[in-house]
């Protein structure tokens, strides 16, 4: 009994997940769906690949992957210090600093992107790719120092110590040690931070300001245009790197459990 | 080959009123083994962290071979840390963990391969090279902890607690491993334990540390037999002290009042028999232990703990007995 209804609710939970997905499958490959065909009549893929061969889909999608690889090595690169000392250290204020690192997922991100438009229009960063990359780093920033602090809480400095005891520089027992240690929560953090960034609507708009178009951006603009079609292709893929990027954590994920499971 | 001299460190953490260490000074002969006892919190994990340089002192000086190390950089300074937990890195395997010191110093792989073999064979496990940290035993694990230190050939070990996480036979035959090896090497050594027994085993000289002080410094068998002071005595198992105050025995022992002797537990003799140097007293509890019997006797207000060599006879609770404090066994403390 119990198996069957966790069986169940796995293929309800299947069903919502993909079941959107199928949609935009049929409005992208087809033509002139309407209201009462249940299924779609004519099948063709000229709006896919016309959507596809779009040098302004393409260039969004690169500009998009670009930022979110931009944004998440730098959210990694601010989180990793911040991280550490939260996870590692008692001090007066430790809290505090907790609610200040959090305060991106509290205050409205309409409220931080227009007080960073007005600041980033005086000193020339908007409308550029590095005010965008800016702009997308404080929404990430807390989900990568939690991922990476909750590791360094585990973390125990020890490991350091013999390291350095060893022979071993700073730099390499950064490298060769830490880093090592903290994999599995580093490629976690990497994937929220692209993800958060590669989705982002409302602060590339403001802060891009038209000038850097991302597929969210043309996906908007294509949504309110509305072609069914159009729209269910980009939508695709938009949906295309973060499942990849899924897929192959997910991958690399368990292969290192299981490397750790071996230790243990 | 180093001598190591510790002179006059002062530590204190901040935010703790009590200094950690209080002008403490030790000298180490090159090759020698030193092993500090001192319970938890008498300082001796701090001393292993101001000579590895994770922690600084705040006065005082420590040299090797005569010329101060604290200007070094903690991974120069040739002091290799060994702790209670081996600490193998789990991400490599057991010849990468031994190799980790070379590597990071630059030899190559060809010279880290045979220095990797030449340790295995030293610790006694050859050939387990390509194995990770977890498909070994806690006591495997410590040997390669042990070979990882080693293989930099570093001027001194520090052994922090390092067999107290294993069970009692993997440690007996880690504490021999660990000792044949040092001599082997004729490494200078620092060893780190609370264990009284493990501490005699393994070291040439023994410090007994107590709140960030050397109380007493000496080869084990000197201060088993004839600790000089009360505090050392204590360190050491003796129980029993006898003056004028608390046992009447004084009188026929020694003659000034203001003298303190001593006497271990195993010298005490529990009988029926009155003899000189003995008190009457009455047994509380006697504990068959199997090479001996443990008892306590109260005497004049004050538990007396025996141990009695077997064969002994067994008092029975509530027996009335004669307490033997043998005169050659007495000594005196300050």
């Amino acid at each position: 009994m119990k198996r069957i209804t966790a069986y169940s609710l796995r293929a309800v939970l299947y069903f919502i997940l993909i079941a959107p997905l199928l949609l935009f499958a049929a409005y992208a490959f087809s033509t002139r769906w309407f209201f009462p065909q249940p299924f779609p009549v004519e099948w063709t893929t000229i709006t896919f690949l016309r959507a596809i061969n779009d040098s302004r889909t393409l260039s969004s999608m690169a500009q998009g992957i670009w930022i979110a690889i931009l944004v998440s090595v730098l959210s990694l690169m601010l989180a990793l210090p911040a991280a550490r000392v939260q996870g590692l250290r008692e001090f007066r204020g430790r809290q505090l600093a907790w609610l200040l690192l959090f305060l991106p997922t509290i205050i409205p991100p309409l409220a931080i992107g227009m007080g960073l438009n007005i600041l980033f229009l005086r000193i020339g960063l908007a409308g550029t790719i590095a005010g965008v990359v800016l702009a997308h780093i404080i929404p990430t920033l807390p989900y990568t120092i939690f991922t990476l602090s909750s590791a360094f809480a585990r973390f125990d400095e020890n490991y350091e110590f013999q390291a350095l005891a060893l022979g071993a520089s700073p730099w390499q027992i950064f490298l060769k040690v830490t880093l090592r240690m903290m994999t599995p929560s580093l490629v976690v953090a990497t994937l929220f931070a692209f993800l958060i960034s590669w989705s982002q609507y409302l602060l590339t708009l403001l802060i891009g300001g038209g000038q850097i178009i991302t597929l969210p951006i043309l996906l908007f603009s294509a949504a309110s245009g509305g072609n069914p079609s159009t729209i269910a292709t980009l939508s695709l893929l938009f949906v295309a790197p973060p499942v990849m990027v899924i897929a192959f954590t997910a991958r690399s994920l368990s292969q290192h459990d299981n490397e750790i499971r071996e230790q243990y | 080959m180093t001598t190591v001299n510790i002179i006059s460190l002062n530590k204190t953490y901040p935010n703790q009123p009590v200094p950690v260490l209080k002008d403490f000074s030790l000298s180490i002969n090159d090759g020698e083994m030193i092993a500090l006892l001192g319970p938890s919190g008498s300082g001796k994990s701090t001393l292993l962290k101001l000579i590895t340089g994770i922690e600084r002192p705040d006065s005082g000086d420590i040299q090797f071979d005569g010329s101060s190390i604290l200007s070094i950089d903690p991974n120069k300074r040739g002091a290799v840390l060994m702790f209670q937990q081996s600490y193998l890195f789990p991400f490599l395997n057991v010849e990468d963990n031994i190799g980790f010191g070379l590597k990071v110093q630059g030899a190559s792989a060809e010279t880290i391969r045979g220095e990797v073999k030449r340790m295995l064979n030293l610790i006694g496990l050859p050939g387990i090279e390509r194995r990770k940290s977890g498909q070994l035993s806690g006591g495997e694990q410590q040997r390669v902890a042990l070979a990882r230190a080693l293989v930099t050939n570093p001027k001194l070990l520090l052994l922090d607690e390092p067999l107290s996480s294993l069970d009692t036979s993997v440690r007996m035959n880690l504490q021999e491993a660990i000792r044949n090896i040092q001599r082997e090497l004729g490494v200078t050594t620092i060893f780190v334990t609370h264990d009284l027994g493990e501490a005699m085993a393994m070291s040439d000289r023994m410090a007994l540390l107590l709140n960030g002080e050397i109380v007493a410094l000496d080869k084990p068998e000197n201060l088993f037999h004839r600790p000089r002071s009360l505090t050392a005595a204590k360190f050491m198992g003796v129980s029993t002290f006898l003056s004028g105050d608390q046992l009447t025995v004084k009188n026929e022992a020694c003659s000034s009042s203001e003298k303190i002797f001593a006497i271990r537990p195993e010298h005490i003799r529990i009988q029926k028999e009155a003899c000189k140097n003995s008190m009457l007293g009455v047994v509380s509890d006697c504990v068959f232990r199997g090479e001996y019997i443990e008892y306590q006797v109260d005497v004049n207000d004050v538990t007396v703990r025996a141990r009695m060599p077997m064969p002994a006879p067994m008092f029975p609770h509530g027996e009335q007995v004669r307490v033997n404090f043998p005169q050659e066994h007495l000594f005196e403390v300050n």
